[in-house]
This record gives structure tokens, sequence and C-alpha cells, in this order.
């Protein structure tokens, strides 16, 4: 099944977001760290690990994905969160620790949660296979709707976690999409010198199916995250979805990746001019409503931008609040 | 008036077995049907119910060593 | 100390703590069909020490769920069901498998509301099993309550009879946080993990009724020395205090109930009233529940203490298997009596 003109419009809109965002929180992020690289100064502190070049990987699922489904990230969650419609002002003041985040800056960049679009990241490799499975299972056990997707990176397929949660979801056919994406590091680590079969092979180990998309293209990734969800929704279990993807930066601000060599840096292709030219050429946006979208999602990021740096720091002892319900 | 005897179907083995506890006091009105006592056998708790209603006497306390078969206790008119 | 009375239209019954502790489960399942169990060999064997004895034939395996072996990935499914609206209860048998599974424990589900900002709640309990003394060795007779109290986020629940484990279970599965009921297995009620120790089992009301967290319980009032205990040093120190009452000491016994919130304020009202202390636990003693007693009082008001605390513990060595050593590492009413003496030779 091939994407809508709408679908896809959303798709590149969504791509542009998490860009221009990512752009946005590099360019702070470096506020404060120069010339002294302190990962603890500055308006943006922390570790911080953006999606530039994985886009597709977020809205080729998300797309499918509606109010009764939960979807979990990883460490590297800006571009699932964009997609899945995490409030933009709230995730940015998030970050910059701000009162007015979606954790009022208990979480930070690593752990972003909003509840109104059933989204939560976990800090751990791997650590989210268990609870994505989990919001499956309520489902199937309260008998509604709504299937959960759980993001992953390539590292996380190796821990146990990943193995024992596959194994129970197939088992107890949950309502489940395992999402890898394959940016083919995990840190400085490559999937080959990792990994000797990888998830979407190891599914026939689990008896459901797996799907492997190259070309970080978010209209194949759409076609395969339609049977992927789709597989799911009916009842038939989990289905593992493999995404080739590309990151183009280092594994997290500060990373200057000396691990890669300078060919293979180079070789590689941003998935959002790619699909911006093919979305014109193909004659889904005519330049001028290109144009515009983009100006709108540009406004939207300066606006969470500025939202979070105009929120106040919450009271440092409301660092005590919250621990328990 | 009517004898609390270890039931022949309680376990499957002819192991020997012990009153782990009382559930009800020496004296005290139980129910039939209702749990009464508790036996381990091996490495189960096993559980005894009352074969009648009544005031139960209690002839083999708590860590008294019993087979199937063995009586243990009455149930006597309220 | 006065138990309960029992409810009228029936005899007293006098129950083990797990029959108590699975009698305040399955109400609550009968309530509230959000609970469900989740843990190894929990339906058809009825959990290893017997704590789903009955669940699988009343509610039906759904809901009284068998996993693989698979701790870090049933812990995580658990805690995604809890934050999606379902109530569920976690089975570890034995507290020394956390270590396969402590970072779904300590980093997701104890840190979730947390991180979340009170947007997930993770309304889960667990049921874990502890302790020594009947040769299981180094890795399956820990306590390990000083590691699950050390993190925040989680409560430890730690009832020491039959009594307590019933309402403090019916508390753990309203309250809408990570709770652990912890059950030392030697008190629990299991004749194959050794003869019944009586103070344990306790008449136990039919009705439902719950306890507060943060609340210890005095067991037995006295004036010359506070026993702390939780579990079973609980029961050592009743042991303790009649040994002592011969010698014409005056014991008072207070058990913890709950590690995690500490009465901290119970600690204090016994300890100046006594002005002698001695706390018993089986876990390890470095850095542990044993210190977190004491720090309390040095905080507080070390003043209060006629003589330096003793505390009786675990020697900060792993459980050996032999009985003679075994039995020197692990506490005992003995132990507690010549560790009480000790405080009023100072």
């Amino acid at each position: 099944m091939k994407p809508t003109p709408q679908q896809r419009i959303w798709m590149y809109e969504a791509m542009l977001k998490s860009r221009r965002f990512d752009d946005a929180v590099f360019q702070a992020y470096w506020e404060g760290k120069k010339p002294v690289f302190h990962m603890g100064k500055g308006p943006l502190p922390g570790e911080m690990h953006q999606s530039f070049g994985q886009e597709p990987t977020a809205v080729g699922i998300c797309v499918h994905l509606g109010p009764d489904d939960a979807v979990g990230a990883g460490h590297r969650p800006h571009h699932v969160a964009i997609a899945r419609g995490v409030n933009l002002e709230r995730m940015a003041a998030e970050l910059f620790g701000k009162k007015t985040g979606l954790s009022g800056g208990r979480g930070g960049h690593m752990h972003l949660y909003d509840n109104s679009v059933n989204f939560f990241c976990s800090g751990i490799i791997a650590e989210g296979m268990g609870p994505g499975a989990g919001m499956a299972l309520a489902r199937k056990m309260q008998k509604k709707p709504g299937i959960a997707v759980a993001y992953n990176g390539d590292g996380a397929v190796n821990q146990g976690a990943f193995h024992e949660v596959m194994n129970m979801a197939a088992l107890w056919k949950l309502p489940f999409v395992c999402v890898i994406e394959d940016n083919k590091y995990a840190v400085s680590v490559t999937t080959q010198e990792s990994t000797v079969v990888p998830a979407w092979k190891r599914a026939a180990g689990y008896d459901c199916p797996g799907e492997y998309v190259k070309g970080n293209d978010p209209d194949l990734i759409f076609e395969a995250a339609a049977r992927a969800v789709q597989h799911a929704r009916d009842g038939k279990g989990p289905a593992i979805l493999e995404l080739e993807t590309e990151r183009l930066h280092g594994h997290f601000i500060g990373d200057s990746a000396g691990y890669r060599s300078k060919d293979e840096v180079a070789a590689q292709k941003d998935p959002i001019p790619l699909y911006r030219k093919r979305l014109l050429d193909e004659k889904v946006l005519t330049t001028t409503a290109m144009e515009a979208l983009e100006a709108k999602v540009q406004q939207e990021v300066d606006a969470a931008m500025k939202f979070a740096r105009d929120s106040e720091y919450p009271a440092p002892n409301e660092a005590l609040q919250r621990v328990f319900a | 008036m009517i004898d609390i005897t270890v039931p022949q179907d309680l376990w499957d083995t002819e192991d020997e077995g012990v009153i782990f506890v009382w559930i009800y006091a020496d004296g005290a009105l139980v129910e039939q049907g209702k749990l009464i006592a508790e036996l381990t056998v091996e490495k189960a708790q096993l559980e005894l119910t009352a074969p009648a209603s009544g005031r139960l006497k209690i002839l083999a306390p708590a860590e008294t060593i019993v087979r199937k078969g063995t009586v243990i206790g009455r149930i006597e008119p309220p | 100390m006065a138990q309960e009375a029992p409810s009228s239209g029936g005899s007293s019954r006098t129950l083990t703590m797990a029959r108590a502790g699975r009698e305040a489960v399955i109400a609550e399942m009968r309530k509230d069909p959000n609970i469900f169990v989740i843990g190894e060999d929990i339906a058809k064997l009825g959990g290893v020490f017997g704590t789903t004895v009955g669940m699988a034939d009343e509610f039906g395996a759904q809901r009284v769920v068998d996993t693989p072996i698979s701790e870090t990935g049933f812990i995580g499914i658990a805690t995604g069901a809890a934050m999606a609206g379902m109530r569920p209860i976690v089975e570890i048998a034995f507290v020394d498998f956390i270590g396969v599974c402590f970072n779904a424990i300590f980093n997701f589900a104890a840190k979730t509301h947390y991180m979340s900002g009170g947007q997930f709640k993770v309304p889960m309990t667990m049921m874990i099993g502890y302790g020594g003394g009947y040769n299981d060795a180094a890795q399956h007779s820990q306590c390990l309550i000083g590691t699950l109290a050390h993190v925040p986020g989680i409560r430890i629940v730690t009832p020491a009879d039959a009594h307590d484990a019933k309402g403090l279970m019916h508390t753990c599965l309203r309250d809408d946080n990570l709770t652990i009921w912890m059950v030392h297995k030697a008190i629990w009620g299991l004749g194959w993990l050794g003869t019944a120790i009586k103070t344990a089992m306790a008449t136990v009301p039919e009705e439902e009724y719950t306890i507060p967290f943060g609340k210890a319980r005095i067991w037995r009032e006295g004036t010359d020395v506070t026993l702390v205990g939780y579990g079973i040093t609980v029961h050592h120190s009743l042991q303790a205090a009649e040994k002592l009452a011969a010698e014409g000491i005056s014991a008072e016994v207070l058990d913890l109930r709950t590690i995690v919130p500490m009465d901290r304020d119970a600690i204090m009202k016994s300890v100046t009233k006594t002005g002698r202390v001695v706390v018993a636990d089986e876990d390890y003693m470095n850095c542990g529940v044993t210190a977190e007693v004491l720090a309390t009082i040095a905080e507080r008001n070390p003043k209060a203490l006629k003589a330096p605390a003793v505390r009786v513990a675990n020697p900060d060595v792993p459980v050996p298997f032999s009985r003679p050593m075994e039995n020197f590492a692990l506490p005992d009413a003995d132990k507690i009596v010549a560790a009480a003496i000790a405080t009023l030779k100072s």
C-alpha cells in the first residue's frame, strides 16, 4: 500500500520539523560550552543524541498510528517524539530543564514522556522493549484497540531484553511492533562487528514476520510499516521491522566520530532534501506550497524554542516532588 | 461425632507428613468443607477440610507426624 | 500486643503468612479486574513458595500468567502494562534473582513516575521471597533489602506475621506506586522450610483491612533496651526478650514493618524511653538497614543513647552452605541476647 499525497506531505512536514528542531537544539547546545566543552554548562546541558538523518524511520511508522496506540523510544528520541505528536513547546522546555517541560524538568532529553499521546522514552538500551510490549499486553487484556511500537537501535538487539521480550510478545501474540533503526553504529561499534545475525532475520526464531527496509526512504518505510502494523492490529502477534537509516552526526553532540572514515561520512545521503525534491518532482506540492509549509514549520520550531527559553526553571526543592504518586 | 482422618487421597505417595498448623483452636466451631489444618508432605503444603460442622477437638497437635488414615481430631456436636 | 479481633460469624483463624497474603490478593483480584499476577511457576504450581496457590483455578490463565525465565522481560512488560492502566503483581521467587533484572526495577519501574513528572504511574506490586537458614547457600539465601531500599522510588514492605502480611498486601495493591512486598521464607509458613514459627502465624480477620506504610509495630513493651528488627529478626527478638526477662532485663521489641518508608519516629520514641538499642537484620551489615536505623538516632538525638548501639547482622560474608557456618553468619535469639547484655554493660 502506497502513501497518499496527504500522508506524504504529513511525513515530510514531520521530518522537517524534527530536523529544524534538531538544528535549533544544536545551536543552543553549544552556548556556554565554548571554548571549553563541559557537558554540564549552558542552557541545554547534559548529553544530546540528535536524530539527523534518521527522521524517515519515525514518520514512516507513526503515519500509521492513532490515539489508541502507544510508542516508546530510546535515548535518541526527538524524531520519534515529533512524529508521534508530542507537544513541541513542552518538549523543548524539557530539554532546557524548565518547569514547563513535559516532566517539569525531571527527565530531560533522554526521558521524554507525553501521556496525552501514549509516548515514553527510556535511557537504557533495550529497556523500552518490555514496557512497549506491556502496553500492548494491557490493550489485549483490556480488550481495547491499539498497538504498541518500541523503537530500538541496532545495538539494542544484543541486549537480553530484546530476546526476552520478543519471545514473550510472540508467545502471547501481543499487538507489538519492534522497530530497529539500523544506523550501522552503536556509538563506535558497527553492526558487522557486533551482530552475527541481524534482528529482522531473527524473527524466524520468534515465529513472527521480520522485514529489512533499505534506503532510508519514507515511502518504502511506509509500505513495510503498513504490513507490520496491520499484522499486529489483526491480532497475529508481533513483527520486527528493521530500517536502514543514517546517523549523519556523531553518537552524541561532542562525538567527533573519528572512528568513521571520511569517505564513509561523505557518502552518506541526507534523506530530507531527497524527499523534498521527490515531492516537488512528482508535483505532490508546488514550490510555493512547499515554501509555505517550511516557513510554518520554522515558526513552530522558533516558537517552541522561545517558549522554552522564556519559561522559568523549577524551584530547586521541587526535586523532592513526584517520587511517588 | 465424626473423626478427622488424614484422607487417603490427600497425597500420592506413602510418605509421612506432619501437621503444620491448625487453623482453629481446640473447641472452636467449624463449618463443613472449610479449611481447618495445613499438612506438610515433602515439598507441599496440603489442605485439610472439616468433614462435618461442629466443635473441633484436636487430638494431634501441630508438629505431629502423621500418615494417611491417621485420626488427628474429631468434630463433636456444637 | 493485641491482635485484631476476629470478625463475627466465624471462629478466629490462625493463618500462615502465605495464606494471609493470598487471601488479600484474591480479595483484591475479585474486586478489580485490572489486577493480574505474572511470574514463573505461578499458575499450575501456585508459586515456588505458595504465593499464588489456587489463583489460576479461580481467575484463569489470562490473569495468572506463567512466564518464561525472562525476568527483565516480564518486569518490563508488567511495568508497561501498569503505565497503561493495569495493576500487575509480579512474582520473583528469590530476591537473589534481582541481579538479572535490576535495571527493569530500579532504572525504569522505580523512576518512571518521577522522570515523567507524574504523567505515568506504575501501580505495580512485586512479591519477593528472601532469607536463609535452610542451607540454600549464597545465591539463594540473601535478603538484599538494603540494596533495594537504597534506590529512590521503591516502597519496601516486610511483614513479620500473617496479620500484617494481609493488611500490608491490601495496602500494596491499592497503592499507585511500585511496592515490593517481601516475606522471609522461613516465616512464610512452609513446612519444608522448617517447623512453623508460631509467632509468625496469627489470628487473621476474614474481612479486608489495610495497614499503612511507615508505621512500625511494638510487639512487646519494655524499658531497658529496644530490640529493632523486621521479618524474621522480630521473632528472634521476641525469643531474646523472653530469655532477657528471665535475667531481669525488660526488652522492647520494635518491628519496622516497612523499610521504605521507615517509621523513624517510632524508633526515636522507643530508644528515647529505653536508652539502649540492638538492631537485628539478616541482611549484610555494611551500608544497610541496621546502619539506617542508627543513622536516624545519630541525626535526631544521639544523646538518647546511654550506651553504644549494637548491630546483629550478616558479618558481610556470602551466606555459607555448611550448617555451622551458616548459623554463625545469620542472626538468632542468642546473638541478640548477647548484644542486649553488651549495651547494658557499657
